[in-house]
């Protein structure tokens, strides 16, 4: 009696976790992607090109795209939407051959199953023939799966919060360091001491040098000191010439220079010697000319 | 015994009337339906138009249809208002159709193969290919018969019939 009861109990636990596991499993979420070839003919299934967030839970279901021709009627023109799979094929792909036709926009719906986008590989417009494609727009269809991976978010059941990074340390080991192997290699006691020989002489010469440069820099110290005394002095009398305040409290005795000469006669005679003098002077010139001639 | 009630059946059988209905249903394989509404601009006081460029906006039609060569589109422009102020004066009506996009490159031909009929007004599109077509519909009403009348203040509406018919 009592094992049926456990069976019953067992089948109703059953019945109910078969209830609620559509309810707790999945919550999808549906939409649309932006336009995937808004910055060029190819592209990548990532999130920035996509617009939404490509990560493990994101299902591919179909793909709306459009694109205007421009070509002559009678050229041949084909062109090829499509998304690579992983081995280089395509997972999906379709031709449009223009070849003899008017050139018109295009708006097409591509039904996939339901792929996750893991499986896409690069998406791409390509053409081979005369003409172009403009204004294209590639949209794909998804619904998002959010607890698919459970570490996408920490509402999902069966979270487990990320352990922290622990740094790696390398350990340091003293017996393989080169360096410590060569200062603890065994010296040759010759070569020991005559370094030790070396290094006392050097270390001598370097105390005598010492105690010349204090010698001299007390020297020169004690001139520095003195010429600074004596520029100042020089300074404080150059100083003191500089001063010219007494100039201006300086006062000069005066008074009145009257004249004193009188013209006797009121008549100025030539003075004749200064004639005779000029008619020597012509006299003398004429001989110094005579001794060019 | 048996004969006889064999007899009396078919006898029966033979004198009762009945007039039994056998119904049935057909769904069409072409769908008509609005993508765009469209909407007039009025640039000037005597004109309404669909352009963009005056601020109107151009009807696009979508026409599904499942079976190729089995329907036509038949799409008109408006030549008359559904409904609009008392109109005292003439308005002059012109209009296009055109193919705006489609789901194949095989329905490129369309707008060459159309024709037309109401004087211009409606276009015939035999649809020869399985899929979906985009049909836009431009509008221009001019208001007093080349007067450049000015039209009454009110709201105005016209309609653009567009029907999948059965080839």
């Amino acid at each position: 009696m009592k094992l049926l009861h456990n069976r019953n109990v067992i089948k109703l636990s059953a019945l109910w976790a078969l209830l609620l596991l559509p309810l707790c499993s999945f919550s999808y979420t549906f939409g649309y992607t932006s336009n995937a070839a808004i910055y060029g003919y190819t592209w990548q299934m990532n999130s920035a090109t996509l617009g939404v967030s490509a990560e493990t839970g994101l299902d591919i279901s179909g793909v709306i795209y459009q694109y205007k021709v421009v070509k002559d009627k009678e050229d041949d023109f084909v062109v090829i939407v499509g998304n690579k799979d992983k081995d280089g094929g395509y997972i999906w792909k379709d031709t449009e051959d223009w070849s003899g036709k008017y050139g018109i926009k295009l708006r097409k719906f591509i039904p996939i199953p339901y792929t996750p986008v893991e499986l896409f590989g690069k998406g791409s417009i390509a053409t081979t023939g005369k003409g172009t494609v403009e204004d294209a727009s590639v949209i794909y269809m998804y619904r998002w799966d959010l607890c698919r991976n459970a570490q996408n978010d920490k509402s999902c059941p069966n979270y487990i919060p990320p352990l922290p990074v622990i740094p790696k340390f390398e350990i340091y080991d003293a017996l393989e360091d080169e360096n410590v192997d060569k200062a603890t290699e065994e010296t040759d006691s010759d070569l020991y001491n005559k370094e030790e020989e070396e290094s006392k002489d050097k270390e001598v010469e370097e105390e005598e040098k010492g105690r010349l440069e204090i010698a001299m820099a007390a020297t020169e110290n004690a001139l520095t000191i003195a010429n600074t005394a004596s520029q100042a002095t020089l300074l404080q009398i150059i100083n003191n010439a500089t001063n010219v305040s007494s100039y201006y409290v300086a006062q000069i005795v005066g008074g009145t220079y009257r004249e004193s000469i009188a013209l006797q006669g009121g008549e100025i005679i030539d003075n004749r010697k200064a004639l005779r003098s000029l008619g020597q002077d012509n006299l003398m010139n004429e001989m110094i000319e005579e001794q060019y001639k | 015994m048996n004969k006889l009630i064999t007899i009396a059946l078919m006898m029966g059988l033979t004198s009762a009337y009945a007039g039994t209905n056998i119904n049935g249903t057909v769904e069409s394989r072409c769908t008509v339906n609005t993508d765009t509404s469209g909407y007039y601009g009025n640039p000037n006081a005597y004109t309404l138009t669909t352009l963009p460029a005056s601020a109107g906006q151009v009807p696009i039609i979508r026409i599904d249809t499942s079976l190729a060569t089995a329907y036509k589109a038949q799409i008109s422009y408006p030549t008359s208002f559904s409904s609009s102020p008392s109109l005292g004066d003439t308005v002059v009506w012109t209009g296009a159709v055109g193919v705006d996009q489609t789901s194949s490159s095989d329905m490129s031909g369309y707008q060459a193969a159309s024709t037309t009929a109401n004087g211009g007004a409606m276009r015939i599109y035999p649809l020869t290919v399985a899929g979906t077509t985009w049909f836009s519909v431009a509008s221009v009403a001019t208001y007093g018969g080349g007067q450049q009348k000015a039209f009454p203040g009110g709201s105005y509406t016209a309609v653009v019939i567009a029907e999948c018919v059965a080839q």
